[in-house]
């Protein structure tokens, strides 16, 4: 009973998204200012965010997005609501990156980047650390990132897509079915692949690292 | 139940992907194992840790870019929602296109004509047109029959015959008597030379009474020379002829 009624109410929820959508998407097609601010409120953050999981590259990720949006309020006339917003927007931005990706490794791999650290190429606010937390919780935070981002960057990139998509993105494996077009069983496995290589290389990183030791000494 | 299956299942479990059968078994096996203990916690830790990475702020540019980016194709939007509004636009783009094509011609075009009107305004006064026969008496001459005044002394008058002096090119042939003659700037003969024929008496009275148009420069009247002959007695309208200084 509990379960029929939990299911009740994200069909509704599901429907008051769809309603949404389709309010946003025809405001937009009659050139409404908030329909568009709603539309860049709502998805550039998650779009960057994918962009730049996909990509770990923060420029990279920028023309992304741009080029994601330029596409979603050229192409908004021919939404036709066959899939959510966000699913759709999704989609784009996994082409698009899967785009960008496949140039850079035309064009640019054969060059070198004098500034490699990205902890250097941040903006200074996003390197201010949150009041809230404590430095050992922001370094130890921060280095784990590091150390995620670079293992997402060395795993197989159709694994990476699908595991960005379920466990950063938080996409369900029916909406991640639909954003790559592939079969619920082929997302079950990428997932699965995905995760455990993201593992194999965590633990690598982890055991190629030197082991801190204190050896304590007597004053002389 | 092996650790393999375990193991290949945690991550279905992790995401609620399991049936509830299946699940039950395989929590039952990772509380009772520790190797499937750890692997559980181990996929648990970096499950949260990737979710702590959607947290990414956007960058200031790139927000500020996207804004920009919105408000162009809003208006891009907005010129086709109708019909007046797809024509407005084509208009302006029309007008745009057309703008652009002539811009760069424009400068080139203008300095070219003023270029031109220039370079005319400069030569016209120098050019010399062969001779104009049709209409306008303005070879200048006394009408026959008429008494003129000769180098100004108005006590010896002389009668004259139409004019018999004509250019050298004028559609009558048979001509014989051909004099060079230098007109001053009065239009008045002062020195004349014969090239063919010989002069005659009539011939020296019409050189010495003629009177020319005489050439100008800059629309000043100067000196020249022409060549001219002799010709019949013409009865009915002079003919005219420019002097080449």
């Amino acid at each position: 009973m509990a379960t029929s009624i939990l299911d009740l109410g994200s069909e509704r929820a599901a429907e008051s998204a769809e309603a949404d959508d389709l309010g946003l998407v025809e405001a937009l097609r009659e050139g409404s200012e908030r329909a568009y601010e709603e539309l860049l409120d709502r998805f550039q953050q998650p779009a960057y965010a994918l962009a730049l999981r996909l990509l770990n590259d923060q420029s990279e990720a920028s023309d992304v997005v741009q080029e994601v949006f330029l596409k979603v309020f050229r192409s908004i006339g021919n939404f036709r609501g066959q899939s959510s917003l966000k699913t759709w927007i999704y989609r784009i931005t996994v082409n698009e990156a899967h785009n960008a990706r496949r140039w850079f490794f035309r064009h640019r791999r054969q060059e070198v980047d004098l500034d490699t650290d990205p902890e250097d190429t941040r903006d200074w606010k996003e390197n201010i650390a949150d009041g809230g937390r404590s430095p050992f919780d922001v370094a130890f935070s921060g280095e784990q990132h590091v150390m995620i981002e670079r293992a997402l960057e060395r795993i197989n990139p159709i694994f990476r897509e699908a595991v960005v998509l379920r466990d950063i993105t938080d996409l369900s494996y029916e909406e991640i079915a639909e954003i790559l077009s592939v079969s619920l069983g082929t997302v079950k496995s990428r997932i699965l692949r995905g995760r455990d290589a993201l593992r194999e290389e965590l633990q690598g990183s982890l055991r190629a690292r030197p082991a801190l030791r204190l050896v304590p000494k007597t004053a002389e | 139940m092996s650790c393999d299956h375990v193991q290949q299942q945690i991550s279905a479990l992790i995401d609620r992907r399991i049936a509830d059968g299946e699940r039950e078994n395989v929590r039952a096996h990772i509380e009772s194992c520790s190797a499937c203990q750890a692997q559980w916690e181990s996929a648990l830790s970096l499950r949260s840790a990737l979710r702590g990475m959607a947290q990414t702020e956007v960058p200031a540019s790139l927000a500020a870019k996207l804004r920009v980016l919105a408000s162009h194709e809003r208006v891009r939007q907005l010129s086709r929602v109708s019909l007046p509004a797809r024509l407005r636009n084509f208009t302006a783009y029309a007008g745009l296109c057309f703008d652009n094509l002539m811009r760069p011609v424009a400068l080139p075009f203008a300095g070219g004509v003023l270029s031109a009107l220039l370079a005319f305004g400069l030569l016209v006064p120098t050019l010399s047109f062969p001779h104009n026969f049709v209409g306008g008496p303005t070879f200048f001459v006394e009408p026959a029959g008429s008494t003129v005044d000769l180098a100004g002394q108005t006590s010896e008058k002389i009668n004259i015959l139409a004019p018999r002096i004509q250019p050298v090119n004028s559609p009558y042939t048979g001509y014989t008597n051909v004099v060079d003659l230098t007109i001053d700037e009065n239009g008045k003969v002062v020195d004349w030379t014969v090239v063919s024929g010989r002069l005659t008496e009539e011939l020296n009275n019409l050189i010495v009474l003629s009177r020319f148009i005489p050439a100008t420069t800059f629309g000043l009247p100067t000196s020249g020379k022409i060549r001219a002959v002799q010709g019949p007695i013409i009865v009915g309208p002079s003919y005219s002829f420019t002097v080449r200084s």
